[in-house]
Parts: structure tokens; sequence; C-alpha cells
């Protein structure tokens, strides 16, 4: 039995009265501990599939099962991670943190609480900034404390929403090495199982065992590729061999083949 | 800020110009009392120069000379008119200095109205807000009713509270119920209206981000809800406290036997100038304290904000 299995999923959106169809008959599976990216451009329905899996919204047709259990509405066996504005104003960083434990957590006592978010926010390097209000963090640090909620929770799944979508390039580097260090761990504790939705190829590349590629309107799985690269991985030796190179170059042009046909021409300018 | 900035102002040169005048002859037939201006003017200046060594912040300083030299020319254009020139008819206008030396005297009486119109004013204004903040919630959280109950609100909200005054008094034992009642009105539609306006407006992503941490009713009502609409809850509370006294004042006014807007209506109906002056001031005053007070509050509770 796989941890995740996506069974045939539709989605339909009605608006007034045309109907779109974000999501039709997709299906894949994620096996436990398995940190699966999934990429597409955008408007393929990523975000949707997505808020599928958070339990936010509901499927026309098919479902999800984690641990061979169809899934109702939202739950404490996943931690979710947005793209951005997902903490809440008004709370400290470590509060924020304390309050994701909390509600995974109720019985447990506020200073311990307290304890474990500052170990979390220390993971993610904020140890200094842990009785800031996110206004006064930038988009950046503001994300740390996202992922160190969500690490914190300690969920058995990680859902990951464009997590460094909005992040410029310098700092999504920093933050992309962040989650692959936490991620693979020291090797004693179990690994999460993750769903990591992105559309930059090289960070699907970095962070995952797999990629499941959408092709958009309506979404569908058009390609389902294992990524061949040892971990622990380290980006700055990966990058310079051929095989990275060879590997992406393959990804680079069954996405935009499949733009392509969506188009209809075969000059894609790039 | 150097020393000179700090303490070669103007304001300090109407001081002295306010002290000095009450040493001119007086004009009007009774005592001004100039000694009881020169006192007060002596204890906010006293008051300034501490500000001028403690203020570290060189606007907060100038903004607080400011108003000191706003109240001093004030003060002094008062004294002139009054007492020196008797521009307006003695009995009408009295000199400033008869006006605190009336304070000192009914300073007892004085505070039995302050308290008894506070306490008419707490009472209505907690009530309103304890049950509107959670019914506010509560209806901006659950859409269909907040829509409709939107339109209901914004014609009773309409109707201006003090209309209920003669009904509130056939209805009600004392007046005194009557204006927490309408203390109670004016303060209660704008806190829920405000309230679930917040609430409907709160930003999808904060929502989402709590449904997805799995909170219970409760937490997302309390913890998340509650904070988020905050910002809006304050507008409407503001308002409400503002309009509260206005209509207490007025109530008072009309048929009560105590508070602030008593001592005004009663010593004006007997001619008594000098105590409604001083009525006047001191509702301004406590005007002021309590907006005051209740700034700060709103400023520690949404210091989350940038």
């Amino acid at each position: 039995m796989s941890k995740i299995e996506i069974n045939h999923l539709s989605v339909d959106y009605v608006e007034k009265s045309s109907k779109y169809t974000a999501l039709e008959d997709l299906s894949f599976k994620v096996e436990a501990g398995e940190f699966v990216s999934v990429i597409g451009s955008s408007g393929c329905g990523k975000s949707t599939l997505l808020s599928i899996l958070e339990g936010l919204r509901k499927p026309s047709k098919g479902n999800i099962l984690i641990d061979g259990k169809q899934i109702e509405g939202t739950g404490t066996n996943r931690g979710v991670v947005f793209q951005n504005y997902s903490l809440f104003p008004w709370m400290s960083a470590r509060k924020n943190v304390a309050f994701g434990i909390k509600q995974v957590r109720p019985k447990m006592p506020k200073k311990e609480r307290l304890k474990i978010a500052d170990i979390f926010l220390e993971k993610v390097g904020l140890e200094g900034f842990t009785g800031k209000y996110p206004s006064q963090l930038s988009g950046g640090m503001q994300q740390r404390v996202a992922i160190a909620r969500a690490l914190a929770m300690d969920t058995e799944i990680l859902l990951m929403d464009e997590p460094f979508g909005a992040i410029d390039a310098k700092n999504r580097i920093v933050l992309q090495e962040l989650l692959l260090k936490l991620w693979e761990g020291d090797g004693k504790t179990e690994k999460k199982t993750v769903i990591f939705v992105t559309h930059d190829i090289d960070e699907a590349i970095l962070l995952s065992d797999r990629i499941v590629m959408l092709s958009g309107s309506p979404g569908r799985v058009f390609k389902e590729i294992d990524v061949p690269f040892e971990r622990p991985r380290d980006r700055a030796s990966l990058v310079q061999t051929g095989e990275y190179t060879a590997f992406r170059n393959k990804l680079m042009s069954l996405f935009y083949r499949d733009i392509a046909s969506k188009i209809g021409g075969s000059e894609v300018v790039l | 800020m150097t020393l000179k900035k700090r303490f070669l102002r103007l304001t300090h040169l109407f001081f002295i110009i306010l002290v000095a005048i009450q040493f001119l002859p007086d004009r009007c037939e009774k005592p001004s009392e100039g000694i009881y201006v020169i006192v007060v003017a002596l204890a906010i200046e006293a008051l300034l120069l501490l500000g001028s060594i403690f203020i570290k912040k060189p606007l907060a300083l100038t903004l607080f000379l400011d108003i000191v030299g706003v109240i001093f020319i004030f003060l002094i254009v008062w004294t002139l008119a009054s007492a020196k020139f008797v521009w307006i008819r003695e009995a009408l206008f009295p000199p400033p200095g008869r006006v605190f030396a009336q304070f000192v005297e009914d300073l007892p009486q004085i505070l039995i109205n302050v308290k008894s119109s506070l306490l008419i004013i707490v009472q209505g204004y907690l009530i309103a807000a304890a049950i509107a903040i959670p019914l506010g919630l509560f209806l901006g959280w659950s859409a269909r009713i907040g829509t409709a109950a939107t339109y209901i609100f914004k014609f009773v909200s309409a109707i201006p509270p003090i209309v209920y005054i003669p009904y509130g008094i056939a209805l009600l034992p004392t007046f005194r119920s009557v204006s927490v009642m309408v203390i109670f009105l004016a303060t209660f539609w704008p806190v829920l209206a405000s309230t679930m306006s917040g609430v409907m407006n709160v930003d999808k992503k904060i929502t989402d981000s709590a449904k997805v941490l799995n909170v219970n009713t409760f937490t997302m009502m309390f913890s998340v809800i509650l904070p988020a609409a905050l910002p809006q809850i304050f507008i409407g509370c503001n308002q409400g406290l503002t309009v509260s006294f206005i209509l207490l004042t007025s109530a008072e006014m009309i048929g009560a036997r105590d508070g602030l807007g008593y001592y005004v209506k009663n010593y004006s109906d007997f001619g008594d100038y000098t105590r409604t002056i001083l009525g006047i001031i001191i509702i301004g005053i406590v005007v002021v304290a309590i907006s005051f007070l209740f700034n700060k509050l709103q400023k520690y509770l949404l210091k989350w904000k940038r």
C-alpha cells in the first residue's frame, strides 16, 4: 500500500454558466518517505491538486487515499507550507510555530510547546528572531517560519505549494538547501513524505526522488520520472556534472514539447 | 536636540505673558481671581519643563510645546476679553480665574458627577461590546445569515439612538437605566456592523492556513477570526465611544438628576455661567482622557500591525 494514492481525480469549476475542467482523471502514487515534485506550467491545476490534498477543496470525481483511508477535509496527518502569507500576523514567529504544535498536540504543556518552537526556529536559522511579528520579517524569513511550523508539527506528510515561488533567486537557493538538509535529516528519524509543487525544474531535480509532470487545461499526469541522483545531494557539485545537464535537458524538452503540442505550432521560442 | 532648541521656545514667552497680564488692573466688577490662573499656568509650565527634559523624540516635544502654547494663548485671550477689557457682559462670560476657583470649590460635586456619567458609559458600552462582538463574529462567519443581517442592521443603525429616549422613559423604571439603554444602542450597532464586516473581510489565506492546521471552531473564532478582524472591530468601538458621549450628555440634559450633562444644564438654567463653562471644560477633559486611554489600548492590542 502506498502512503498516498490519488485515484482518477477530476475537478470542475462551474462559473455562471460555463464549466471549466481544472483536473481530469489524474492519478499517481506516492510512497512513504518519498519526496515527489509536481511540476507544470501555470494554470495546469497543480495548486488545485494540492488544495484537494490539503482538504480545502473537494474533487468532482475520484478520491485520495492516505494509508488506504479516503481523506475527508483537513487532517492532522498533513502539514502545509503555502506560497506566502500563511503566518498569523498577530502572533510572533515563536507563537506561530507553537500554535501549529498546539493543534496536533493539544495536551502538551505550553512551556514545552514554546521550547520545541525555539528548537525548530533555530533549525531554520531564526534563533534571533523568535519574538518578531511577521510584518517585521522579510519574505524569506516568513517562509522559514512557515517551514519551521510545518516541521515542528511533525506530521507524516508535508504538502508544499510553491513555497519558494515569491522569494528572490539568491534566498531561494538558500531555502532549497535548508529544506533538503532538514528533510534528509541525520538518518535516524523517519523521512517525511513530501509533495512539492513548483514550476522550477532545477528546484524539482535538486529536491525530489521523483517528478510528476502535469500538462495543462485540463490538468492530467503527462509523465512520471525518477530522479537518478544519489543522496545526500550537493547543489554545487551536482550541477557541474554532465548527467545533470542531460537530465535537465530531457525534462525541458518534455516540458516544452507538451506546451508546443498544446499551442499547435512547431516553432516555440524558449 | 541642543539645549537651546529644547528650552528656548516661544511657548515659554506665552507663559510669561499669561502670568504678567494677571497683574493688570481688573475692569470687571467682581474679583477676577487671577491667582488661580497663575497657579494653573505654573502647573502646566512645570509639566512642560519636565517634558522638555525627559521627552526624547524631538517631534513629540515640539507637539507638546505647540499644544501647551495654544492653551496659553487661549488663556491670555480669555483673560483679556473677560477680566481686563470686558468685551462680553461679565455675568455671561466670567474670567478664567473665577472658573478655576469654582472648580476648587465644586470639586467633590464634580467628582460625583464624573463618576455617575462614567459608570453609565462603562456599563452601557461594555454590555454592548460583550454582546455585539461575539454575535458579529458568529453572524459574519455564517455568510448567508451575515448578508441578510447586514441589510437589516443598516436600517436599524440608521435610526439615531436619541429618539429612543422618550420611549425608554416610558418603558424603563429609572432615568439611569434609560441612559444605559441609549449608550447600549449607540454602541451596539456600530460594533456589530464593524465586527461583521471585519469577519467577512478576513483574508482567505488566513482562514485557509488555519483550516489546514486543523483548528476547531472555537479556536477558529477566537484565536484566528477575532484577532484578524480586530482592526476593523476597533473602528466600530471608536465610533460607539464618540457617539456614547454625545448621547449621554444629551440624555443627562433632558432628564437626569446627576451627571456632567445635568451639571451644565442645571447651572445654565440658574444663570450660573461660571459653572456652565466649568462643566463644559470638564466634559472636554474627560472625553479626551477616555479617548487617550482607549487609543493606548488599541495601540497595544494592534502592535503587530506595521
